[in-house]
């Protein structure tokens, strides 16, 4: 953004754009990071949590007697007995779907929590749950989505009367008259599996309840802060304005600690009753069972109509989502693929139907792609069909139905923007990165000699910067409960100059300090090491959406543009008073603000020693001091219309990536080796570019993750079988390939620098090119994987000698 | 995941770990990266916990011309970076270092492991195509057990409640033998689904004149591949009759684990191609040696 | 004898500390909650993570299946002793310079096993460094940095 008139700012370094060594790192690499686990408050307590053996099941009865009397241990509380403390837990759907953080009545999934306890250290809280007693009626198991659609299932949740809890086809444009026109439909049943973020640090909450004041204290590593805090409120039994939430770093989230609700509420509960803070840490078990982490669960069927030119005309896609015993974000998972249903492709018309079912498993919660990963692998997967059915390349399809670069902002049929990009020019810049013609013949060669290479190419889209009617514009209908997501930067510069700026969101791993300091130089023409970093507790809180949905960097742009500004328009202010220029003269370059043309100057120590302490010489009615805050909405908001026929601009800065993958495929164990990996991502203005491409390398490990290895696993009694991580396989260091990574950087027209977020895309691109590679590996026995993880049962079979 | 309470004592002589295991309340603790982890999950339990590791008596290696004795306490690192211990014995240092991670493989001992007996486990297979023994010191004095005899069922063995395992001993292979060990893991490294190790004996014509087949994975404990062996003496080993031995291997296999990894019949696929590969590498050494 | 409580000796960070347990008491609650030393984590309490990686005589070891009376005589090292006065560990270094962290929560486990991997091997080939890293997850970087951070270790030590 340039203007022609009014004071200028700049600096000798251009601080968008560059490789600042992140200012988080240095306590990391010490060690002297807190994490919630790591905190110490005089008179902890420590929480540990029974856990239901079944899946579904009445609770009888609960003997605590014995727990209760084992030294050590100050408190054990069962679902009713919580309720005196608690309430249940907020929830973002419109239907009845009560949950408890410690279950009442009945227990809907394995592991779900029947117990907890208070101790003076998490060993004893074990002994003590050794010693509860439960006696179980044991109910019919909804197993999974197809039991609890079936005729006469078992209910997970009785009131509701249905397992089926939410269904709707979504439909913009002619669907139905663009497939009977077109003249070749292909068709995929396709199968997502249940994944899981599993991060390194599980949840956790210490939490100090204040009965002389009724206030109450959390550190926990939530996302919730300042932008549902005061959600939970009725489930603390605390006002809203008397709960105070301390942001902390957080060892990973990947969007599985926005909320955690339940450990909050656990560990809440049993600060009431004991009157001591007490500490509910999850171990991994807890984690792996019940952190309301689980993700997408969904059967496909996915048609994709075109003509014989190979041009797309519509899209159809019919999903079952199995949602587990809960539904904390109702279908959110499936309203943000709306966002950018059609890929990069102009494809005119979609229907997206989909039915959520709730079965006896942990629920979901939202996990890096928010359910956009698995449309852009069932979309992929279409267009790697259609390319196979009509006989022509996989690459020449894409870019004969890639959007072109001078049709932005491009409306799509849902009607979500995408605001700007050159998605043949990203295919392009990935092609020639991969060197496709030099594996094509080593495919050929490899295959003479009885050796499987394979390639895959996925060109898709990464949407950032969630806004908030994706998690209601579902009740069709319904007005509009909240319509921001906000983000705010509180800046101050002090009587020497130096910056503090204050963030309201919790440190995920991203790099929220280092670019806020890179912004800031940039705005203010400072350097990033004069710029201060805090994070404020909610009761100094300003609107704070927090990580999460690749929106950060973008919003902070936004908040620290916006306070910039305010503080710049008081800098000059009392520059031009001061030395008697005019504003149009003024320049703010390297930390000093100076008339152009003349020796006159007054750097950033002296305007902050003045606006503090020189009232006589601020301009009339200046008020002192030199602070600002923003609070920045996203940019570009529309609203849905009443039928759902348009569901407005929701999701507008969007990015893109394409993935080259070359893998070689073991057919007698069904392992997979990477040869090439080549990611070239279009993320708009860059502000660090080694903390995203960090981003990008460790969202594609996820990637390759839930391609290969990663599934929650229950059986028919509805047991998690994978809850520990020997069973919920991560990628190790050598299943992760070298990444190349390239940006291509086409800004944004409606964010502050054109910046655009990144954190997802990684993992939202890579799971279709690695699936295209597998299947174009063993394409000579004839392969056609149209489920992941790809089964090392599966490659064996497919390649078995008859 | 903390484990309950137990008791706990130290030893530094084998004859004092004996008594401490008098009366059946005790158990040996070596290294721990079984058993502290099984404690954590509260799978297991103990009373007493008997801590072996300043038992230095127990921690040698000794290769001799037929055998090579190794100590319980032996460090599985210690045996990974045994370059005398890697020509006597290239299998079991093959499988020594694909066991877990550095740092478990620092604190975790030989003894442990096959004390431990998973089912997934490596040494076992290899200690039982090495022709292995075991021995146990209890309060009668030392015994020795045969490897085939040594592995009773799922996690279980021959060593009483009131025994230590002191050493185990491998047959070395002979001048014209070789050994080798293969896995195949779902990810690069980390457990094995099934795995073999063999170690076959040529004779002066090039034709095997034995061949002892260990597999990991494939059965409740590690066991023999008895058909294949049978099978293979007298044969020339070129790659169509490893390949036949291979599948012979599996064949019989009839209590094959399955779980969330891997199906029994995945196993047996991985198990045939284990096999296939471990046989031709140990034919390869046996050709060169 | 056996005992329900027992003291152990041990060397921190090259400081001695006397501290009385439990047997059943891990190490790695010993260093966090006894010794303050917050900078191991505990990933998974299971062993297989490496989140809880620490050194021990020199060699790496999971201090989530140490019982810390396992540790007694021992000279402990954790991410806290890696630093001086003077600067951080060389490699400590190489991961600030490779940006080889996110959110830090695996990174002391990382910085142990490193250490103890250029201890026995000076110049390892990135398939050995891979190798030796298997056993440390990292859910956040898919793990290049990190490996860019041990070849820049290398380098920079010869």
């Amino acid at each position: 953004m340039t203007t022609t008139t009014g004071p200028t700012t700049g600096h000798s370094t251009a601080w968008v754009g560059a490789d600042l060594p992140r200012k988080e790192d240095p306590a990391l690499v010490r060690g002297s990071i807190a994490y919630v686990d790591d905190l110490r408050l005089p008179g902890l307590l420590h929480a540990a949590v029974l856990r239901s053996p079944h899946a579904h099941a009445r609770i009888v009865a609960i003997d605590t007697t014995a727990a209760k009397a084992l030294p050590g241990v100050h408190a054990v509380l069962t679902g009713p007995e919580s309720l005196e403390v608690i309430g249940p837990l907020a929830r973002f759907c419109a239907e009845e779907v009560v949950e408890h953080a410690i279950a009442v009545e009945k227990v809907r999934y394995f592991g779900e929590a029947v117990a907890v306890v208070a101790a003076e250290s998490r060993y004893i809280a074990e002994d003590a749950l050794a010693l509860i007693t439960v006696e179980y009626a044991p109910l019919p198991v909804v197993a999974d989505a197809e039991a609890g659609m079936a005729e006469g299932a078992a209910l997970v949740h009785e009131n509701l009367g249905s397992n089926v809890v939410y269904q709707h086809a979504f439909t913009f444009g002619d669907v139905d008259a663009e497939f009977a026109a077109a003249d070749r439909v292909v068709r995929r049943e396709l199968r997502w599996p249940r994944a899981t973020a599993a991060p390194l640090e599980t949840n956790g909450a210490v939490v100090r309840f204040d009965a002389a004041s009724g206030r109450m204290d959390v550190w926990s590593n939530t996302n919730l802060l300042n932008f549902g805090a005061w959600v939970m409120s009725a489930t603390l039994g605390v006002a809203p304005h008397m709960l105070n939430f301390h942001p902390l770093s957080v060892g990973g989230s990947f969007g599985s600690k926005h909320f955690l609700a339940k450990q909050i509420g656990i560990a809440g509960a049993l600060a009431k009753v004991t009157g001591r803070p007490v500490k509910f840490m999850e171990d991994r078990a807890d984690n792996l069972l019940a952190s309301d982490a689980q993700a997408p669960d969904r059967a496909h069927v996915a048609e994709l109509a075109l003509d014989a030119d190979g041009t797309f005309r519509s899209l159809r896609i019919k999903v079952v989502d199995d949602y587990g015993a809960y539904f904390l974000l109702a279908i959110a998972g499936n309203t943000n693929p709306l966002s950018q249903i059609v890929g990069p492709y102009r494809i005119g018309s979609v229907t997206y139907d989909v039915t959520a079912v709730l079965t006896n498993k942990n629920q979901q919660g939202v996990l890096r792609g928010a359910g956009s990963d698995v449309t852009n692998w069932v979309l992929e997967r279409l267009v790697d069909a259609a390319a196979d059915e009509l006989g022509v390349d996989p690459v020449e399809l894409r870019q004969r139905n890639l959007i072109p670069p001078d049709a932005f902002p491009y409306k799509i049929p849902t009607g979500n923007f995408y605001d700007s990009g050159d998605y043949p020019a990203v295919l392009a810049r990935a092609l020639e990165l991969a060197d496709l013609d030099r594996w094509r013949a080593e495919q050929e060669r490899a295959r003479a000699e009885g050796r499987y290479i394979g390639i895959g190419v996925a060109c898709a889209q990464q949407r950032s910067t969630y806004y908030a009617s994706e998690f209601w514009f579902h009740n069709i209908g319904a007005p509009a409960p909240f319509t921001t997501t906000a983000e705010s930067v509180r800046m101050r510069i002090g009587p020497t100059g130096g910056i503090t700026a204050t963030l309201f969101a919790p440190f995920w791993g991203n790099s929220q300090e280092t670019v806020t300091a890179q912004l800031i130089a940039a705005e203010l023409g400072v350097d990033p090491a004069e710029v201060a970093i805090d994070l404020a507790p909610t009761m100094h809180g300003l609107p704070s959406a927090g990580p999460g949905g690749s929106r950060m960097t973008v919003m902070l742009s936004g908040a620290v543009a916006g306070a910039s500004k305010k503080l710049k328009d008081k800098i000059f202010e009392i520059a031009a008073h001061q030395l008697e220029a005019s504003l149009d003269d003024l320049e703010l370059r390297d930390g000093v603000v100076s008339v152009q043309g003349t020796d006159a100057s007054m750097s950033l120590a002296d305007i902050g020693m003045a606006a503090y302490w020189q009232k006589a010489s601020l301009p009339d009615g200046m008020e002192s001091g030199l602070e600002a805050s923003f609070t920045y909405d996203p940019p570009f908001f529309t609203l849905p219309n009443a039928d759902r026929t348009d569901l407005g601009a929701f999701y507008p800065i969007v990015g893109h990536g394409c993935h080259v993958v070359v893998v070689e495929v073991d057919p007698e164990t069904g392992q997979v080796e990477f040869l090439k990996y080549v990611a070239v991502h279009d993320h708009g203005t860059v502000v660090n570019p080694r903390s995203l491409e960090g981003q990008v390398r460790g969202g594609i490990a996820q990637g390759i993750g839930v391609a290969l290895y990663e599934r929650v696993a229950y059986d028919a009694e509805g047991r998690n079988l994978t809850a520990s991580y020997d069973e919920y396989l991560l990628p190790g260091a050598p299943d992760v390939p070298r990444v190349e990574v390239a940006f291509l950087q086409t800004p944004s027209p409606w964010t502050a620098h054109g910046v655009k977020g990144g954190g997802e895309g990684g993992r939202m691109i890579a799971p279709p090119a690695v699936t295209r590679a597998v299947e174009d590996a063993l394409a000579p026995f004839g392969a056609r994987i149209d489920e992941l993880p790809i089964a090392m049962e599966t490659i064996v079979g497919l390649c078995a000698p008859p | 995941m903390k484990p309950a309470p137990f008791r706990y004592q130290r030893t530094t002589t084998v004859d004092e770990t004996v008594a401490a295991l008098a009366g059946g309340r005790a158990r040996v603790l070596a290294g721990g990266q079984s058993l502290v982890a099984e404690l954590c999950a509260r799978t297991t339990s103990a009373e007493v916990l008997v801590d072996i590791a300043g038992v230095t008596e127990l921690d040698h290696v000794a290769v001799d011309a037929d055998v090579v004795r190794i100590g319980a306490l032996r460090r599985i690192a210690a045996l990974e970076d045994d370059a005398e211990l890697a020509a006597a014995l290239p299998a079991l240092v093959e499988c020594a270092g694909r066991i877990a991670h550095p740092a478990v493989r620092n604190r975790g001992t030989i003894g442990g492991n096959v004390a431990h007996a998973d089912p997934a486990s490596g040494v076992p297979p290899v200690l039982l195509a090495h022709d292995g023994e075991v021995v146990l010191t209890g309060p009668g004095g030392a015994r020795v057990v045969g490897a085939d005899a040594f592995f009773t069922g799922l996690r279980t063995t021959a060593c009483g409640p009131d025994e230590l395992l002191t050493e185990l001993r491998f047959r070395r292979p002979g001048p014209r033998g070789g050994a080798a060990f293969h896995e195949v893991s779902r990810r690069a490294r980390g457990w094995g689904l099934a795995g073999a190790c063999a170690v076959v004996e040529l004779d002066e014509g090039g034709r095997i004149a034995e061949l002892r087949i260990g597999l990991l994975g494939l059965a409740p404990t590690a066991v023999r591949a008895e058909r294949a062996e049978g099978a293979a003496v007298g044969r020339a080993p070129e790659p169509e009759a490893i390949a036949a031995l291979a599948a012979d291997a599996v064949a019989d296999l009839d209590d094959i684990p399955g779980d969330v990894h891997a199906s029994p019949a995945l196993r047996r696929s991985l198990g045939r191609v284990a096999v296939r590969r471990a046989l031709a590498e140990a034919v390869r050494r046996a050709e060169g040696s | 004898m056996d005992t329900d409580f027992a003291v152990v000796e041990l060397t921190v960070n090259g400081i001695g500390h006397r501290v009385g347990v439990e047997p059943r008491r891990l190490l790695v609650d010993v260093l966090r909650e006894d010794l303050g030393l917050t900078g191991t984590n505990v990933g998974c309490g299971q062993g297989v993570c490496g989140s809880c990686t620490v050194l021990v005589d020199g060699a790496s070891a999971r201090s989530c299946l140490m019982l810390a009376v396992q540790a007694h005589g021992a000279d402990v090292v954790t991410v806290e002793g890696m630093a001086t006065a003077a600067g951080v560990h060389p490699v400590q270094q190489a991961f600030l310079d490779a940006q080889a962290q996110q959110c830090g929560f695996c990174t002391p486990g990382f910085l142990a096993t490193t250490v103890e991997l250029l201890d026995r091997n000076a110049k390892p080939s990135e398939a050995e460094i891979r190798a030796a890293l298997a056993g440390n997850t990292c859910r956040c970087t898919g793990y290049q940095h990190i490996v860019d951070a041990v070849v820049r270790a290398s380098e920079a030590a010869s």
